[in-house]
């Protein structure tokens, strides 16, 4: 099995190099540097995974044909963390696949993963081989908590940066935001069952609280399901100011269009979660009129870098992207960026330099300027507010046009 | 809102839910009356027949929320658009019995039914790998007509879900109870091989119950799109297992007991996520299902036909 | 699943069949030289493939082996359906990851000092201040504590459900499976909920932790498989596994051998639960982490095809199964994407040159799942192979009756002829409003021969079933030897001495007659479980006895049976069916046998043979319980006749007055005449 695993790889890249052929040839001094990208490609994560994995490549692509880092080409290597045995993400061959982008010299530094779960499962191994990743979707605070640092950074120094914040502000922030502008006095709260839903439901519980936010329920929904007019139509006997959702598009746009014929008067918010496309192609309006959403980072006020991002994407892609897609992007930039100091520093590059670079990082990207704090947690913690209201005037799957910034969140 | 608004309106979404289980149920049961085979690919049978049901309204230049019809192209429509699902995953359903499981038809043992879970898995993943896996805005023409009861609400789609569904159930049954091959079906499920020696095709038979059973699931995934207003390639399994659940507990091969069972789980379900918590649905409906197989083996209503050694 | 052959195909020898061996090795070696060799290459694995990433995929690969395993004696085996095998696995996994980590932190009080000493927990710093409690329990103590609870909660389980009806048991089995891990990821203070559980130890030996290096736990995953493969087949080929196949085969069957078909299903659930309890503490402590989606619906059905794809009820089959489909997950799809593209951009095929199969996994699983049970049902590797086929000489043998008396050691009574010993009386059996049975009273002497006939429908096989403990009774009494046996079980009325055969033969159609004789003897014997997999010489030379025992028993019919004892019993010729079910009830050592029509089918030659061979049995001193059709059979064997008709006794006696008895003529040609003579009788009743 050996050799035809040799065998296989030996004939894929001599075909690669044939296949170049002359193309190739100018640039062959290159030195190839290869990033890991990990991601649940299979199954029901797949089509966010697509749009995080398509916003990496895109920001390597340009890199590669702009020559930002001379004598070095990007690669990105993609890795499936979801198993037909798992049916959807499998924190096994997450860390599996951690071990192949360990044991592999060539590639600095990795991005990923999207499911918490998986990161717990990539962190230790990720550091024993002191191999930087930058996960543009996984929110849980505990795998950079230092509370947890023995097990998910036995090496020491941080290897699992982010560039989102953790569910530790965008929830609390939003309910600052529904207590102060809102005037909210009573809500509801609802997860979708998955890691990043509840993490940030109970972190937007715990702050609602302490703003004197009374909580009149909390449940779960099952994302396979299809049904939550019972739940809704419980909440419509409390009669709540809000309702709050944190989780993803998958139980969300079940949810807004019942919550549309349910509870149509009802405040609804929900985190970065909810700040995705299948909003207007899946819910729709009227479904999704008046939602407020957050996203982890600050609104961008030079808005012609993010328009030139969602131009690129959708001309090379044919979809727009997600708030993901432009995590990931700038995830990219920060490794691009990393890469180029060291280069321009006449340092080697490895994965030990590459993780000091990253966490030295100060890189532009479209959500601001990233830098990480000592656990490798964004400095930046601006959650902004969006609000979805119809402008008929534009395309209505057009999220630019349709997502209304609103203002900061009130941080905790 | 008051209690018993509450109450009332809970029964409304229980009903809703239940009728589109019983539909679902009632192919499982009728399968499994005469194979006595738990047919896996019917979950996804329903959730092909919900993307059949979204192509054929498509095709009526019918997109997302936007357009509403009334009157007779509504009616016309609908009633096209239910022929034209039913009539796709009817013809699904037997194209999974002729290619997969007659060949498997007289070997005993779980061969027939894992070969069900492989169809399910490949139907599902076809599905996946060329439609994606983001959820679709389900066309939907209905124009939104409410009525008020005290407190509760009672929406058109509601009644669409609730008339569909009594129509087809009553017309499965009259056909089951009425019909020669319906006769000759109730025979089979009786004693496979004393129908056999009677004249009746059996071969027919099975397929008949197999275009009827993956018809009635093609209404409810055209139902659920309805409902729903959206449908994703996931949504089988969960509807699936409770109609599954559904059929077992109002007496699998009964198909009176289906009905009553999707709609039972219905109301589990609504009340369940009122009184208790939706988090714990599933864990609710599954408990009421072995309480009532440990103490009614056969279901609430039993099996109408014995059952075999 | 039908098995065309009935042997157990012992060892990776099945894979001998891919492997073409030199012809100077032996066959009996080839087995011992494939799993030598395939067992040193998978131990070498990590030193000459040195890299973590494929030794850790094989380590999951056999991690997914010991649940194929687990789930293999309870589908496979038992014939037990469970779709929601991954709760036990889940159950287990949450065991060690509670009780290794962070999660729970208790407040420190003295109590705990003696769990302290014993390592299972320390004392630590809380976060608010005043010490915790931190669980700390060793993965070592953790596998067998896992497999415990596992087992537990599948007896939990299993003891309301089991009497389900097979499929009723496969869709409760799945929701089991999927409310274990909705608790999980609800119960949120106990397992972290759906963020996953955090801190988790990883295993140490002598104080040298396994950390993330996938080497150590490649080398416990292999012996992990080692072990329950061993256990496996221990149990397999011991009377706790024949137990299970007769309950798989026919379950009424196995009740009246003396199986316990509650204790045995429950003791098949459990030993599954426990593999899966015992994987689970492995599979988190190599990944240190466990959220509640790791153990749903898909990951219960990926076993079950694993299982089905390499042979359900085949050990070796299961094992190659579980590994083929992980490994090509992780492995040999990506290896044939990039071939795929390699060959495409070779030939200028943009479609083949970007084609990405890894997508389609589960689109592949799918159909290879359809394909096999199409076309290859067995699975990969059969759980039985063909024995050889007899010899021309074999199969035209002169049939050797076993002339003169029968000989067998331990058959027959003890007490003195002429006591009773059954004795029913007003025995009445209702079903709905037919009355069945309607106060039959019976007795039968010690050592006689007594016959029951009468028209069908007259009641006779409900009798039967009545004293064997298949059909309640409404009212009356049975008494055995003085003792009450109304309201036994089936497998009790065996022990007590009541043996039977069917009227349609019930044997273990896929078994051997070996087999199948061996299940007989299921009450006599003492091996349970432990024994089973420890082999103690006491259990090892009680297993030598009962296969003698069996050869002697088959020696009754000559060379009818003895040179067939390795075939299934389905491939026997209806007369050797029927007489390896009366060789499998007198396995049994019973006091009393009965027989229901036992030459019913045969030509009239194989009948003689058969009624010589009953008297035999009887000259053993065997009290015997006939029910029988062929008058001339019933008037050569029997001491006394009861006639039933309608349910009830119309008449009782020697065998000549009962044949000119008026009410019997009545009853079986249906008119009342006296003109009606005896031969009458005998030609109806042959009709009948």
């Amino acid at each position: 099995m050996i050799t035809r695993r040799a065998a296989a790889q030996l004939i894929a890249s001599a075909a690669a190099v044939a296949a170049m052929g002359t193309a190739g040839a100018a640039r062959a001094a290159n030195q190839v540097l290869k990033v890991g990208v990990n991601l649940s490609l299979t199954g029901a994560d797949a089509h966010s995974a697509k749009l995080i994995l398509d916003g990496a490549q895109l920001a390597f692509d340009e890199a590669n044909k702009s020559n930002a880092v001379p004598g070095y080409t990007f690669e990105v290597v993609s890795f499936d963390d979801a198993t037909a045995t798992a049916g959807q993400y499998d924190p096994v061959q997450a860390a599996t696949n951690a071990r192949k982008m360990v044991s592999d010299k060539q590639m600095i530094a990795a991005i990923g993963p999207q499911m918490s779960g998986s990161g717990k499962a990539m962190a230790p191994i990720l550091s024993q081989g002191d191999l930087a990743t930058i996960t543009p979707a996984s929110t849980n605070p505990d795998i950079t908590d230092p509370k947890f640092a023995q097990q998910y950074r036995p090496a020491g120094k941080p290897i699992y940066f982010r560039t989102v914040t953790t569910d530790a502000f965008q929830g609390p922030n939003m309910a600052n935001f529904l207590a102060d502008k809102l005037h909210v006095k009573t809500v509801y709260i609802l997860d979708d069952s998955g890691a990043y839903g509840v993490g940030m439901a109970d972190a937007f519980q715990r702050q609602a609280e302490k703003d004197g936010i009374k909580v009149l329920g909390r449940d779960r929904l099952d994302p396979k399901a299809a049904d939550y007019t019972a739940v809704l139509t419980k909440i419509k006997s409390l009669h709540p100011d809000a309702l709050y959702y944190g989780g993803v598009g998958q139980a969300g746009v079940k949810l807004a269009k019942q919550a549309y014929d349910i509870i149509p008067n009802v405040i609804k918010a929900g985190g970065d979660g909810m700040d995705t496309p299948e909003m207007l192609t899946a819910a729709g309006f009227p479904a999704a009129e008046g939602w407020y959403v957050t996203i982890a980072s600050p609104h961008l006020t030079d808005s012609t870098k993010a328009e030139n991002f969602v131009k690129a994407f959708k001309a090379k892609f044919g979809e727009a992207p997600d708030d993901y897609a432009i995590t990931a992007y700038d995830a990219g930039l920060v490794i691009i960026n990393a890469v180029k100091r060291l280069v321009a520093e006449h340092k080697p590059v490895n994965h030990s330099t590459v993780r000091e670079a990253i966490q030295n990082s100060q890189t532009p990207t479209i959500q601001g300027v990233v830098a990480f704090d000592q656990n490798g947690d964004i400095k930046d913690r601006t959650v902004s507010v969006f609000q979805i209201r119809k402008d008929p005037s534009k395309p209505l799957d057009d999220m630019e046009a349709q997502f209304h910034y609103v203002g900061v969140a009130p941080s905790a | 809102m008051t209690f018993s608004d509450l109450l009332l309106q809970q029964a409304i979404n229980g009903l809703s839910l239940g009728a589109m289980y019983a539909l679902l149920a009632l192919g499982f049961t009728l399968v499994y009356g005469i194979l006595e085979l738990i047919n896996f690919a019917h979950f996804n049978v329903f959730m092909i027949g919900s993307f059949i049901a979204m192509g054929t309204l498509q095709s009526f230049g019918l997109s997302g929320q936007d357009v509403i019809l009334t009157g007779l192209p509504l009616v016309g429509v609908l009633v096209a658009a239910f022929a034209a699902t039913m009539l796709g995953s009817g013809v699904l359903g037997m194209a999974i019995e002729r290619l997969s499981l007659r060949p498997l038809r007289n070997v005993s043992g779980p061969a027939a039914m894992i070969t069900t879970i492989g169809v399910s898995y490949i139907l599902f993943n076809i599905v996946l790998l060329t439609l994606g896996a983001d959820s679709k805005n389900f066309p939907n023409p209905l124009p939104p007509m409410r009525w008020h009861l005290g407190g509760a609400v009672v929406e058109l789609r509601q009644l669409l879900i609730w008339a569909v569904a009594v129509v087809l159930m009553g017309g499965l049954w009259l056909f089951v109870q009425r019909s020669k091959l319906g006769k000759a079906m109730r025979a089979t499920a009786q004693d496979p091989e004393a129908a056999r020696m009677m004249g009746v095709e059996v071969d027919r038979v099975i397929l008949t119950a197999f275009f009827l059973g993956s018809a009635l699931a093609g209404a409810g995934g055209m139902i659920f799109g309805l409902y729903y207003n959206f449908t994703s390639f996931i949504i089988g399994f969960t509807a699936g297992l409770r109609a599954f659940t559904a059929a077992v507990l109002g007496g699998i091969g009964n198909v009176p007991g289906a009905m009553i069972g999707g709609i039972l789980i219905g109301l589990i379900e609504s009340y369940g996520g009122q009184f208790i918590a939706a988090s714990w649905a599933d864990v609710i409906i599954f408990s009421i299902l072995v309480a009532v197989l440990v103490f009614r083996p056969s279901g609430l209503l039993g099996r109408l036909a014995p059952t075999k050694s | 699943m039908s098995w065309r052959n009935a042997i157990p195909s012992t060892g990776p020898a099945a894979l001998g069949r891919f492997v073409a061996f030199p012809a100077w090795i032996r066959p009996a070696w080839r087995r011992h030289l494939l799993t030598g060799i395939v067992a040193l290459a998978a131990l070498l694995f990590p030193l000459y493939h040195n890299n973590d990433a494929d030794i850790d995929s094989l380590a999951n690969a056999y991690a997914f082996a010991t649940l194929a395993l687990g789930l293999n004696i309870v589908v496979g085996f038992a014939g037990l359906l469970d779709l929601g095998y991954a709760a036990f696995f889940a159950i287990g996994a949450y065991t060690y990851g509670i009780l290794n980590s962070f999660q729970l932190q208790p407040a420190w009080s003295d109590a705990w000092l003696p769990l302290q000493t014993l390592g299972f927990v320390a004392k630590m710093a809380g976060e608010s201040g005043g010490d915790v409690v931190h669980f700390t329990l060793s993965f070592w103590l953790a596998l067998p504590l896992a497999a415990i609870i596992a087992a537990i909660s599948g007896i939990l389980f299993g003891a309301p459900t089991l009497r389900l009806r097979g499929d009723y048991l496969a869709i409760v089995t799945l929701g089991f499976g999927e409310i274990v891990p909705i608790v999980f990821r609800n119960a949120s203070g106990l397992t972290n909920g759906a963020a996953g559980l955090n801190g988790i130890a990883a295993p140490s030996v002598f104080g040298h932790s396994f950390g993330v290096n996938a080497t150590p736990y490649y080398y416990v995953a292999i012996a992990l498989v080692a072990l329950l493969v061993f256990i496996s087949a221990r149990l397999r080929d011991s009377r706790v596994g024949r137990a299970w196949m007769a309950i798989r085969e026919d379950e009424i069957a196995a009740g009246a051998m003396g199986v316990n078909r509650t204790r045995y299903k429950l003791l098949a659930f459990a030993i599954g639960a426990a593999f899966a309890g015992m994987t689970g503490v492995f599979y988190v402590a190599k990944l240190q982490t466990a959220t509640p989606d790791m153990f749903g619906f898909p990951v219960s059905v990926m076993i079950l095809v694993m299982v089905v794809f390499g042979g359900i009820g085949s050990i070796w089959g299961v094992v190659v199964g579980a590994m083929f489909l992980q490994l090509l997950q992780s492995w040999w799809l990506q290896d044939l994407t990039s071939w795929l593209n390699a060959a495409g951009n070779a030939i200028g095929n943009a479609w083949l040159a970007h084609i990405d199969l890894v997508p389609s996994i589960e689109l592949i699983f799918g159909i290879i799942l359809v394909f096999m049970m199409l076309f290859r049902r067995q699975g990969l590797i059969p759980a039985y192979r063909a024995p050889a086929a007899l010899t021309y000489e074999q199969q035209n043998a002169t049939v050797q009756r076993n002339q003169g008396a029968i000989r067998l050691s331990g058959l027959g009574g003890t007490t003195p002829s002429g006591e009773i010993a059954l004795a029913a009386k007003g025995v009445t059996v209702r079903f709905g409003g037919l009355v069945a049975l309607n106060a039959v009273g019976i007795e039968v002497p010690q050592g006689g021969v007594v016959a029951v006939i009468g028209p069908n429908g007259s009641g006779k096989s409900t009798l039967f079933n009545v004293m064997t403990g298949l059909v309640p009774a409404d009212s009356g009494s049975i008494r055995f030897h003085g003792e009450e046996i109304l309201g036994l079980p089936d497998h009790a009325i065996l022990t007590k001495g009541i043996a039977r055969t069917f009227q349609n033969i019930r044997l273990f159609p896929n078994l051997s007659i070996m087999q199948n004789v061996l299940i007989g003897q299921h009450a006599r014997l003492r091996t349970g479980a432990i024994a089973a997999v420890l082999h103690p010489p006491w259990s090892r030379r009680e297993e030598i006895a009962a296969r003698t025992w069996v050869t002697e028993i088959l020696s009754i019919f000559g060379n009818r049976l003895v040179p067939r004892i390795d075939q299934a019993v389905n491939g026997l010729s209806y007369a050797n069916r029927r007489r390896t079910e009366i060789a499998r009830a007198l396995a049994s050592r019973p006091k009393l046998l009965l027989l229901d029509e036992p030459t019913a089918g045969m030509n009239p030659a194989e009948t003689l043979e058969l009624a010589e061979q009953i008297k035999g049995l009887k000259q053993l001193g065997l009290t015997i319980l006939l029910i029988e059709h062929k008058l001339d059979v019933v008037t050569s064997l029997a001491d006394t006749v009861y006639v039933l008709d309608h349910g009830e006794v119309i008449a009782k006696g020697r065998p000549e007055e009962v044949r000119r008895n008026e009410e019997v003529l009545r009853a079986y040609l249906g008119r009342n005449t006296q003109a009606a003579h005896a031969g009458g009788v005998a030609e109806a009743a042959h009709v009948a």
